[in-house]
């Protein structure tokens, strides 16, 4: 193997050593003998653009305009030049120039139709797209976000962003036209400068609480554009990996002319969305008394505090205000771009470093990018695409949040002695949440290296082939203290854990592609092999009983107990062929077939490969001659259709065989080794098919001032992969199957509005997005499938709830009469009542339950206005989720009125006897956790999520070392409309079978930021 | 030029498409086919299924058994911190078919079994040339042993269950949807499987490396306790004094030994649950469980608790030697030196001072089988086949109490008081040793619901005497039906 690999490079570098031979002879040089000079400038506000490219016909030569606009061309030919000039949001201009110098004015572009789209493996002009694609407005780039996939939230039609955890660095779970998957990954496939990465972290099993965000590792104020491919047209040329949607993302570019250099920075303060209310420590003290009495009545109504005790304690600890605080947040983004005729560059270099707004936790960035493409021989152009970024993060331990809410308020952080109170007092068990936050050291450091190299030779005129190369390394040493002052580490006299990952993959793709345009016939092919290859090894270490905290994670050898330390690792491989045919007429009726074939690892012996088709068509109605006459108003109109195989082989490794573990046990007083076998073969599984149907409209009006794209979907996803419970008789809990379908349907709306030009500039961007979601078959005959609180059965979408409904409270006089639903053996007036769904006379959790709402929203919205006048401007985000519904487990565990742990002031309404409440339950030690509607709540929400305003320095002020100088503020999360009694309705549990539950995460918190961004 | 361009380019994707392959080969999994290819590996996958006597977490052996069903006795009860509402249901109980407890005692069950059954396959197919034939027999015995072990709790604890002796292959319905069998052929299996069991080598027959191993004894002693729970008196009076006379072991001098970790496996433990604290492994939790939690120091759990209306602790002699072993008043404290008593006795039993402060990792083991306990099966079953106690069951009963300084019994009571005699003594010899709910739920309904209501447990009901099948397997699998008790409960 190793020598195959050396091999591999050599003839890498034979191809290389070849190109650059064949290449030489062809070197000519221009024979410099006229030149051109000018200037260009927006044809509405006489500003000079910087960055157009200006091409003389016939010669493949290009300048780009510096700062202030200018060019200069020096040429063989002679006046007049035809010159085209484009620039992104600008009409590309041909014209004939007689004269140098000379001013040419670019008129603004609305419809955007000439403009680049990046998809699978090339480039289209959005005029040519036969695909539902969309690319992410400006105005979410510019977001004070630490992870390149939050910015997509609200900004796409069909894309659901929501947070999983509002720890910085913390994940996200995006959704693009709905999750179809259980089991399987639903997270769309994310290619970064061509390098495909499934965003899943990865655990080395020390750390405690959330998992980060894999792709925070990645600096998002380096993207230059992101396309987010959702119909099978799209994304079948991502075959086994398409599925779940393709989010492509581009760097940022060096540029053709001169060299800029801009250095831009916020600086910010975050702070929470809202406190959760929580009884007080009198009040608390009075519902424990209750408690005991209850449980006790011969002791008395005072057994925990007298009344002078409790009217001398005061409010008590209130422990999210001992944890929650106000958190900076801080990006420093440095970056030089330019280019010659040749060579191109960006350099970046980055900082960012946000707390978090619970004490001790954060995230820290440091990070480098480099992309350089030069053209070193006329028909060959190199490129490399690296980042290197290193991260640092502390996180907060897992249930903290939910700890804070329940911690008794009569409880105090500290002793009197200074140390702190270990735990909760009482008989629920749990550590002093401010200890743990404040002294466990659960840190992650990583370092990632990301990055493409490519090779691209133009064969013959239309003929290119391309060697592309990548590699994303990914290592990171995971360390974690419990010091033995803190609960946590008490009983084992501090525990000290080491942990590494090293994670690599490393890309290969070689395609060909030809264009060709034979009497308005146009072609383009693609071809190509690709194959990817990734292997993992995790090692953790760790070990107890320290005679001394000082030492930390640092010193796992003067522990004097050792941990059994543990090792894994895992490989995958991805073998494609890929191929690709477009062919329009006239640029009016468009025909792309697409067709990849996929050989995965991860799949069962007889099911290694797989095919993924696609067919698009779509026609220009709008080119037409009998509405170009008839329909001045109408600038495009173009109907388009797909329909698509992919598929999603997001399953984990080693699925389909039968692995063993490793199970010890003590014989003759020494450890033995012994396996267990951890499932069973299934040497049939295979991915899950997704097979999607897509129809849009394109629709640009009155001079592209209005814009609409309209798209319906119909997407069925067979042969789901789940971990299908067994009966436990088979000595197995569950086994993975391919089990039955799941159908998404929608419809999408994006409509783009240019409202007010001139020099003030106001433009709309709205989407709207409806998606249906629908189990249509599931194995075995199987009407349902019951996980937890969730119910799978067909006809009812993914996330489903599923539990006890309340029907009021048992009143006195009613223990015989309706004590039967109360679910317990002696019923007791205050007790909660519930439905008899199986109408047999008695409520029991196992038989008395239904469907209580699910959490898929009904629509998901996103409105952007722009604002421009003289140099401010202003950008308005607003999104939302309407119809979905939220499980909220902390308030499940907040109206517990138990005495033993804090509960929520809904407390203070308690059923008593002299308050005889038909919503709240009596205070009582031990109140069955039964999962009820009372704790699905409404999750719609309309949210201010940015609001953005600038100002830019007018050129003529600042001189002429300074080209730019911009300062704005952002604001995140600023304001937030909803009924949701959670800390945030923007959550969910990041586990595919539990969506829509709020298991206590991290809140998400608002912030706001001031910047400066200077170019010189 | 460009052919040369080509050939480059053909010449690199072909290196490079061998350069991977989408077999998988886990590097740090193994996978079934590897394994069972040498005695060695045969060895490890029985030692493995040990381990599932309690695997990790709340597991049968370790905990599991006490909080699940010995909760639902009179002498036990969910102790101030056992704040799982599934255990203070068993309890008090009022737990049901979506208990949390009882789908672990049946999920556990299995998932040993099932172990069990894939050994006897894989094992009874390997060659002469992979292993030694006498390791083989006795590997393949062992197997069946701990297979019957699984059942015999089963079939007391849930009455029919399905019966599965060879491992699941398929995920075929056939093969998963499994329909009850009735107790008596559970019985017969484990019957068997014992009766086979009885070719181990006995216990001073294994070197010391493999103490702990299920031996003949373990099995003669076991089948002994079968035909007991099946009221086959004389086969059980047979085969338990089998044991007596033929297996060489003896009671230890004193009952401080039984559970003294110098001990270990010694001439009375004839089959036990090893556990090994700090050492990268799992110890005794039941230690933790009843260890005092206020005592600074101590860091007890206090989950585990003495049900004082049952009057267990009064049942002993004021000089009977298991009362201070298996309970503690009060302890020192390791952090301020202060001595702290306790507001009621708690079990002590798996106290371990090695570990003070730390319990989790007591390293006392567990019996399963002891010697004591054979002596008192013959003493039962003596009893049950003759008119008055025999001087035999007489006897036997006085080498339990002789060695526990108790009060010797002189006889003078007629049968039954006698049989309520010998109860009583299981009762206070094998505390803490998940004993109590096996022998209230034998005598009958009648029996357990009045002994619990005697001990204020007012909720006991005829159905208590087993527990309902998990609701989680009633809506899998389409065959299986409720505990007739059960249903509408």
């Amino acid at each position: 193997m190793k020598t195959k690999r050396v091999s591999k490079y050599s003839w890498l570098l034979l191809l290389l050593l070849s190109i650059i031979s064949s290449s030489k002879g062809q070197q000519t040089s221009p024979i410099i003998n006229a030149s051109l000079e000018g200037i260009v400038i927006d044809a509405n506000t006489k500003e000079p653009i910087e960055g157009a490219t200006v091409q003389l016909e016939a010669v493949t030569h290009l300048v780009r305009t510096d700062a202030s606009g200018k060019f200069v061309f020096v040429t063989g030919q002679k006046l007049p030049f035809s010159v085209t000039i484009s620039y992104v949001g600008y009409a590309t201009k041909t014209l004939i120039i007689s004269k140098s110098p000379t001013v040419i004015e670019l008129e603004s572009d609305l419809s955007g139709l000439e403009e680049v789209v990046i998809v699978g493996y090339g480039a289209v002009k959005r005029r040519d797209l036969t695909g539902a694609v969309a690319s992410l407005p400006n105005e979410y780039l510019k977001q004070n976000i630490s992870a390149l996939d939050q910015v997509l939230k609200g900004g796409i039609s069909g894309v659901q962003v929501t947070q999983t955890s509002g720890q910085p660095g913390g994940g996200v779970s995006v959704r693009i036209r709905g999750g179809a998957s259980i089991q399987g990954g639903n997270e769309p496939l994310y290619v970064i400068d061509g390098f495909p990465i499934y965003n899943q972290p990865e655990s080395t099993g020390i750390n405690s609480g959330t998992a980060l965000n894999p792709l925070a590792s990645i600096n998002p104020s380096e993207i230059e554009s992101m396309e987010v491919l959702k119909d099978a047209a799209a994304t079948a040329i991502y075959g086994s990996r398409g599925a779940n949607g393709v989010v492509i993302v581009t760097t940022k570019k060096g540029i053709n002319g001169g060299a800029k250099l801009t250095y831009d920075g916020t600086f910010g303060a975050q702070s929470a969305i809202k406190q959760i209310d929580v009884l007080g420590a009198q009040d608390f003290a009075t519902l424990r008394n209750e408690v005991m009495y209850d449980t006790n009545p011969s002791l008395g109504r005072q057994q925990y505090l007298s009344q002078n005790a409790i009217d001398a304690l005061g409010a008590g600890t209130n422990w999210q205000d001992e944890a929650f605080r106000t958190a900076r947040v801080l990006n420093q983004q440095l970056s030089l771009l330019g280019g010659g005729d040749r060579v191109q560059y960006y350099v970046g270099a980055n900082y960012f470093d946000q707390q978090g707004i619970i004490k001790n936790t954060d995230f820290k960035r440091i990070g480098f990018r480099s992309n350089i493409s030069a053209r070193p021989y006329e028909k060959l152009q190199i490129g490399v695409n690296l980042s290197i970024n290193r991260t640092q993060a502390q996180i907060a331990p897992t249930r903290i949040v939910n700890s804070l809410l329940i911690m008794p308020p009569t409880a105090t952080v500290y002793e009197a002695d200074g140390s702190y109170t270990l735990r909760n007092p009482f008989e629920n068990i749990f550590a002093n949440p401010i200890a743990s936050l404040l002294e466990t050291t659960n840190q992650q450091v990583g370092l990632r290296t990301l990055g493409t190299t490519f090779a691209q030779y133009d064969i013959v005129p239309g003929l290119q082939a391309k060697v592309l190369l990548g590699a994303d390394l990914n290592t990171r040493t995971d360390k974690f203290y419990l010091p033995s002052y803190i609960y946590e580490g008490s009983v084992n006299n501090g525990r000290a854990n080491l942990g590494s990952l090293d994670y690599y993959s490393w890309l290969n793709e070689n395609t060909l592609t030809y264009t060709k345009s034979i009497n308005q016939h146009n072609f383009n092919m693609l071809l190509g092999f690709t194959q990817q290859e990734a292997r993992s090894a995790i090692f953790n270490a760790g070990s107890e009983n320290f005679v001394t905290d000082e030492l930390l994670y640092n010193s796992l050898q003067s522990g004097s107990t050792l941990l059994r330390p543990e090792s894994g690792s895992y490989a995958w491989v991805l073998h494609s062929f890929i191929s690709r045919v477009g062919y329009n007429y006239l640029n009016k009726y468009y025909a792309t077939a697409s067709l990849r074939r996929d050989g995965s690892s991860r799949f069962g012996a007889n099911n290694k490969w797989g095919n993924f088709p696609s067919l698009a068509l779509s026609w220009r109605v709008s080119e037409e001659n009998f509405l170009k006459e008839r329909a001045s108003f109408l600038q495009d109109l173009k109907l388009r259709t797909s329909f698509g195989m992919t598929g999603n082989l997001e399953i984990g490794q080693y699925q389909s065989l039968s692995t063993l573990y490793a199970l010890n046990y003590q014989i003759g007083n020494s450890i033995a080794t012994g396996f267990a076998s951890r499932g069973l073969p299934n040497e049939n599984l295979g991915w899950e098919t997704t097979y999607q149907y897509d129809a849009g409209i394109d629709l640009s009006l009155f001079n592209n001032r209005l814009q609409f794209i309209f798209d319906w979907y119909y997407k069925k996803t067979d042969d789901l992969l789940l971990n299908v419970e067994v009966p436990w008789t088979s000595g197995y809990a569950n086994s993975l199957k391919n089990f039955g379908s799941v159908r998404n349907t929608g419809l999408e709306l994006n409509l783009k509005s240019s409202n007010i030009t001139g020099k003030l500039t106001w433009t709309t961007d709205l989407n709207l997005s409806l998606n249906r979601n629908k189990v249509l078959s599931l194995a075995d005959g199987n009407s349902s499938l019951i996980i937890g609180n969730y119910i799978i059965q067909v006809g009812q979408p993914l996330g489903t709830f599923y539990g006890a409904a309340t029907d009021g409270i048992l009143q006195l006089g009613e223990e015989t009469t309706r004590g039967v639903y109360t679910g317990n053996a002696i019923p007791r007036a205050g007790d909660r009542l519930y439905v008899d769904v199986d109408g047999d006379g008695q409520f029991t959790t196992a038989n008395d339950r239904r469907i209580l709402g699910n959490a898929q929203p009904n629509y998901l919205f996103g409105i952007t206005n722009t604002l421009y006048y003289k140099g401010f401007d202003l950008s308005i985000l607003v999104q939302g989720t309407v119809g979905n519904k939220i499980l909220n487990i902390n308030r499940q565990e907040l109206e517990m009125f138990t005495g033993q742990q804090n509960a929520s002031t809904d407390a203070l309404q308690r059923w008593t006897p002299e308050n005889p409440s038909n919503s709240y339950p009596r205070a009582k030690l031990d109140p069955a956790p039964i999962f009820s509607d009372q704790f699905v709540e409404d999750g719609s929400f309309l949210r201010l999520q940015s609001l953005q305003f600038g100002y830019t320095i007018p050129k003529s002020w600042s001189n002429h070392t300074l080209s730019s100088v911009r300062f704005y503020m952002v604001g995140q999360n600023l304001l937030t409309w909803t009924k949701y009694r959670g800390f945030d309705p923007e959550v969910t549990s990041g586990s595919n079978v539990q969506i829509g539950t709020d298991l206590g995460i991290y809140p998400v918190a608002k912030s706001l930021s001031i910047g400066a961004s200077i170019t010189f | 030029m460009n052919h040369k361009i080509i050939i480059a380019y053909t010449s690199l994707l072909s290196t490079l498409s061998a350069c991977s392959t989408l077999e998988e080969k886990p590097e740090a999994l193994l996978v079934s086919e590897q394994f069972y290819l040498t005695e060695v590996q045969a060895t490890s996958a029985v030692t493995g299924t040990y381990r599932k006597l309690y695997e990790s977490g709340q597991s049968l052996y370790n905990s599991l058994i006490q909080i699940g069903v010995e909760m639902a006795t009179d002498d036990y009860e969910a102790g101030p911190r056992a704040r799982n509402p599934h255990v203070r249901a068993i309890s008090g109980l009022t737990h049901d078919a979506s208990n949390d407890r009882m789908e672990q005692l049946w999920k556990q069950s299995y998932d040993a079994i099932n172990a069990s059954n894939l050994n006897i396959k894989n094992i009874t197919a390997m060659t002469d040339n992979q292993i030694r034939p006498n390791i083989k027999n006795r590997l393949l015995l062992e197997a069946k042993f701990l297979r019957a072990l699984h059942y015999f709790n089963l079939v007391r604890w849930f009455g029919d269950v399905p019966l599965i002796i060879d491992p699941v292959t398929s995920l075929t319905p056939a093969q998963l949807y499994v329909s009850k069998s009735s107790e008596e052929t559970i019985y017969t299996q484990i019957q068997n499987d014992l009766l086979e069991a009885q070719d181990l080598p006995g216990y001073l027959e294994y070197n010391e490396l493999d103490r702990g191993r299920a031996t003949r004894g373990a099995a003669k002693s076991l089948l002994a306790k079968v035909y007991l729970t099946q009221e086959l008196w004389q086969l059980a009076r047979d085969k338990s004094k089998e044991v007596i006379d033929e297996e060489g072991y003896g009671l230890f001098n004193t009952f401080a030994e039984v559970f003294a970790t110098d001990r270990k496996n010694g001439v009375e433990h004839i089959f036990s649950a090893q556990f090994q604290g700090n050492s990268g492994y799992q110890g005794n939790s039941l230690a933790s469980r009843s260890a005092p939690a206020d005592i600074p120091g101590i860091n007890g759990d206090y989950a585990d608790a003495l049900h004082l209306e049952g009057r267990l602790y009064q049942a002993f002699e004021s000089t009977d030697s298991r009362r201070t072993i298996t309970f503690t008043t009060g302890k020192t404290s390791p952090v301020d030196g202060q001595y702290y008593g306790l507001a009621q006795p708690q079990f002590d039993k798996y106290y371990d001072e090695s570990v003070i402060g730390n319990q989790d990792q007591s390293s006392k083991n567990l019996p399963i089988i002891r010697f004591a306990e054979v002596l008192l099966i013959y003493a039962e079953a003596e009893n049950e086949l003759s008119a008055a106690p025999s001087p035999e069951a007489i006897s036997a009963l006085n080498k339990v109490r002789a060695r526990a300084n108790a009060t010797l019994y002189l006889g003078g009571d007629d049968g039954d008081s006698f049989r309520e005699l010998i109860f009583e003594e299981r009762r206070k010899e094998l505390v803490y040793e998940y004993q109590r709910w096996f022998d209230l739920a034998r005598r009958g309904a009648d029996y357990y619901v009045a002994k619990l209501r005697t001990a204020n447990k007012l909720l006991a009901a005829p159905r208590h005497i087993h527990f309902p099948t998990p609701q989680r397997e009633l809506n899998i699998n389409p065959n299986l039906s409720q505990h007739p008790d059960w249903i509408n409960f």
